[in-house]
């Protein structure tokens, strides 16, 4: 279960995340939506140690994991997948794994024997494989499509064998079609690894259809938290983002 | 002032289109560091019996000399091209390997094995320290920061007179110049040891490259963010690299120190970094034997031009800019390239 | 290191008169070449390692002019101006191939002219120190000011350079092209696309950034000994002043060109031997306690 409570981050005189407090239950499955500059991706980077926050707190099953730093997060198991996917272009795909696994067993700094050590290339493959670029596994990350390198991004984030993954819209940059393939593919990802998945999205028609709990951030505050059906029923949210009907106005 | 501009972009990008430019390494991945040493010591065997064949001082001079310079040239790469930690002031730890092996030699009675341990150390130990002061610093602050430090060890040699002769360098020669029974005060000897310690510091720092370390540090340098979000704790990589790149410099130095009995100033002096970076760019900063191989051609350069003009500091300025604006891509970059597309079987490859 | 002779110093005002006014020029001149350097890095994210250069050849160029024509106002208007245009020319030439390229680049074309320069003044000049020795205008009795001894021409270094930094302020703050050159620090793209003609402003940035070191080498002329590789150690301060007072802070190369000065006048009294070292140690101990420089804003 990860909760934050009163979460807040101020730059300059703005507060980007004010006062946020959320709960996502272990193995669900959450939508974080709202308006451009709501502080969705600050709000990331406060959970996952991008950030340290102003105030408030972040509980990863009871552990108080807030503002620690980036690798002791990722040692607590908060995996995280950016807007514009993350990966390292000059290495394959197969590299980019093995060199996650290699990190996640502790061995990023080892000197004494060569990369990759054993036993990564078969877990990168595995890796790779649920994302479905097993057979991509020795091109060059720079020269994958953008929605590969998108699964890249994300299955960087699955070495780590986190249980709880934040994607940062997952979805960006795709045409509508690629679009509900990702998205579908981390929805079978999800259900398999048994995840706490939190995800941000611009897609409504996506966020309704998958998610089983959404979020809706405005101007840093949370302006709602519930089901997809009372969220799309909630007039506060309504007005402030999804657009007020025509037959709502008293 | 925003990190982004229109006239640059922060940091080199390898867009490789299925170049193969992108691996380091001559041979494709998995063939083992067994099959590289076994090269490595055919080449340090066939250089070996050379002199005994061909005897020629320029030939055994060069050979020293390349190997003090190769292997600070590809130390300075471990910083640059490996972790992209652009460091303007590497010569530093060039000059203080020199004073402080040479220093060691003269002041105290140990034997030579042993001041190399010891200067080593003390490399090590001012590595740790400049480097713990710039590794928190942004790219261009980096670079020039390492090169006030490097002037200012530079000036310390000078003005300490005492200690290291000032502009006159260190007089007295170095005494009792002898490892494991060899007299290394004779030429052909010093050239032997240069080779192995050029061949040892070359397999050395290629063992690092190789490593998971070495896989932290291109992550380092091709995605700082993520290689965080992966677990990788950056500063106490940066760090590691740099205490090593320096020590690998200061046995450079060390080797210089015997070559010319002595130290002096211009070991530690600006242009002796600049040159690196020059001869890095020249061999191809993306190969692991690109500064080894930029250094060989300067070096060569170096003699040509001293030879036939004065004005040396113009005609490597026009060649340096005939480089820069001309070819880009180092030789051994290109001959990597080469390499790949006719042998893609042996060469290190990328389908793309 | 001599206590006794720099607490003696302090408390005679006359040593402190004369040991202030020197340390100003040195400062003064330290800063226009600093604010230059500041100005083109700020603007085009280059470091002119080359700018040594500009303040070396502005120094020749201002010593022939003073030579042939006799008028040191010419002499410094050569220095400025000529300086100015080199500026042009290096961007246009040299410096725009390596928009786009990492910073070493920048470094290999900026370090291949400082060692083409280098030797072409040598080729024209001499490889000997050659002086230009003080204009006649100025070779009036020095004014003794609070027992101290202060040679006019360094009056009219003050003036001039503190002048020149007023202007510049003036400038970047208040007028269209000032807020231009800013803007296209912070955001160069948007520039563009305003419709700012960016080929220019670039060059025109390294117009004035060179004419800054050019004027300081002019101004430095008569107080300075020229020699080829008089650009080398003139960079490294400016460097280091732009580092303790904060990178993009013209404000900031002021106060701490100044302050640099000082520490090297009332330095060589006493600690004759390391100056050098204090100058450096106080810049890491900046980059230690206030990572952004005294007065920047960005992290360094």
């Amino acid at each position: 279960m990860l909760r934050v409570e009163g979460l807040t981050k101020r730059f300059g005189g703005v507060a980007a995340i004010d006062g946020v407090t959320l709960s996502f239950p272990t193995g669900s499955l959450t939508a974080v939506i709202g308006p451009n500059g709501a502080g969705k991706s600050t709000f990331f980077n406060l959970i996952s140690g991008g950030l340290a926050p102003d105030a408030g707190r972040v509980l990863l099953d009871d552990a108080d994991i807030t503002g620690l730093s980036r690798a002791a997060i990722v040692k607590h198991g908060i995996g995280r997948a950016f807007q514009v996917a993350s990966i390292f272009p000059t290495m394959t795909v197969a590299e980019n794994l093995m060199a996650a696994v290699a990190a996640h067993r502790g061995q990023w700094d080892q000197l004494g024997r060569r990369f990759p050590p054993p036993g990564a290339r078969p877990r990168a493959l595995e890796v790779a494989d649920l994302l479905g670029l097993a057979d991509q596994a020795e091109t060059e990350a720079a020269n994958l499509s953008h929605g590969d390198q998108k699964l890249l991004d994300i299955a960087l984030a699955l070495a780590l064998e986190p249980s709880v993954l934040l994607l940062d819209e997952p979805t960006a940059g795709m045409g509508p079609e690629e679009r509900w393939r990702m998205i579908e593919r981390v929805r079978a990802l999800w259900e398999r690894q048994g995840l706490t998945l939190v995800f941000i999205e611009h897609d409504m028609d996506i966020v309704f259809r998958i998610a089983e709990s959404i979020a809706v951030l405005c101007y840093g505050k949370v302006l709602a938290e519930g089901t997809p059906e009372a969220i799309r029923a909630n007039p506060a949210v309504i007005a402030a983002y999804l657009g007020t009907p025509e037959d709502e106005l008293a | 002032m925003a990190e982004s501009s229109a006239p640059l972009p922060p940091a080199p990008s390898r867009k490789g289109r299925g170049s193969g430019a992108a691996s380091p390494f001559l041979l494709r991945e998995g063939v083992g560091g067994g099959v590289e040493a076994i090269l490595a010591l055919l080449v340090l065997a066939v250089l070996w019996v050379i002199p005994l064949a061909i005897p020629n001082a320029a030939f055994t001079d060069l050979v020293i000399r390349l190997s003090a310079m190769g292997l600070f040239a590809t130390s300075l790469n471990l910083l640059v091209g490996t972790t992209g930690l652009v460091s303007f002031g590497h010569g530093m730890f060039y000059g203080f390997g020199a004073y402080s092996f040479a220093l060691l030699m003269q002041d105290t009675s140990l034997p030579l094995w042993a001041a190399v341990l010891v200067s080593l150390a003390f490399s090590a130990l001012l590595a740790l320290l400049v480097g713990a002061v710039c590794i928190r610093l942004r790219t261009i602050y980096f670079a020039f920061v390492t090169l006030a430090m490097q002037m200012l060890l530079h000036s310390i040699i000078l003005s300490w007179v005492s200690l290291t002769g000032g502009d006159q360098g260190l007089r007295g020669g170095i005494p009792r110049r002898f490892i494991l029974g060899v007299d290394l005060s004779i030429p052909r000897n010093l050239y032997w040891a240069s080779l192995v310690v050029l061949v040892a510091g070359l397999l050395l720092m290629r063992h690092v490259v190789a490593s998971p370390f070495g896989t932290s540090l291109r992550m380092v340098r091709d995605n700082e963010t993520r290689a965080a979000f992966l677990g990788i704790t950056i500063w106490r990589a940066k760090l590691t690299v740099f205490v090593i790149a320096g020590v690998f410099a200061a046995l450079g130095g060390m080797v210089m120190s015997l070559f010319v009995s002595g130290a002096y100033p211009e070991l530690a002096d600006w242009p002796l970094s600049g040159q690196a970076i020059f001869a890095i760019m020249l061999g191809g900063i993306g190969a692991f034997l690109g500064p080894l191989v930029g250094t060989l051609i300067l070096l060569a350069l170096n003699d040509l031009v001293t030879r036939a003009t004065e004005y040396y500091g113009l005609a490597l300025g026009l060649i340096i800019l005939a480089f820069a604006l001309g070819f880009r891509r180092g030789v051994m970059e290109s001959v990597l390239v080469q390499a790949r597309r006719r042998w893609p079987r042996v060469a290190g490859v990328r389908r793309g | 290191m001599d206590l006794n002779a720099l607490a003696g110093c302090v408390s005679s005002s006359g040593c402190l008169v004369t040991q202030t006014s020197s340390g100003l020029i040195v400062g003064l001149l330290l800063f226009l070449v600093a604010a230059g350097l500041t100005l083109i890095f700020g603007v085009l994210k280059v470091v002119n390692f080359a700018h040594g250069t500009f303040y070396m050849l502005g120094a020749y160029f201002a010593l022939s002019t003073y030579q042939f024509t006799g008028s040191y106002l010419a002499a410094v208007a050569a220095g400025c101006v000529g300086m100015g245009l080199f500026g042009i020319a290096f961007e246009r030439f040299l410096i725009s191939r390596a928009y786009g390229t990492n910073v070493l680049m920048q470094l290999l074309i900026c370090y291949a002219v400082v060692l083409i320069f280098d030797d072409v003044v040598k080729m024209v000049w001499g490889a000997d120190f050659q002086s230009m020795g003080m204009p006649p205008a100025f070779q009036v009795p020095p004014y003794f000011i609070a027992g101290g001894i202060v040679p006019p021409f360094y009056l009219v270094l003050i003036g001039v350079a503190l002048a020149v930094a007023l202007v510049l302020g003036v400038a970047l703050a208040a007028t269209r092209a000032g807020k231009i050159v800013r803007a296209a620090a912070v955001n160069p793209e948007m520039v563009s696309v305003l419709g700012i003609n960016t080929t220019l402003l670039y060059a025109l940035v390294f117009a004035v950034g060179g004419g800054l070191a050019g004027l300081a080498g002019a101004l430095a002329a008569p107080v300075r000994s020229l020699t080829p590789g008089m650009g080398f150690s003139v960079l490294i301060e400016s460097f280091i002043v732009t580092v303790i007072g904060g990178m993009g802070s013209i404000a900031g190369s002021l106060i701490a060109a100044i302050l640099l000065g000082m520490i090297r006048s009332f330095g060589t009294i006493g600690f004759p031997l390391f100056t050098d070292e204090l100058i450096f140690g106080f810049m890491i101990v900046v980059l230690i306690t206030r990572p952004t420089g005294l007065f920047g804003r960005e992290v360094v």
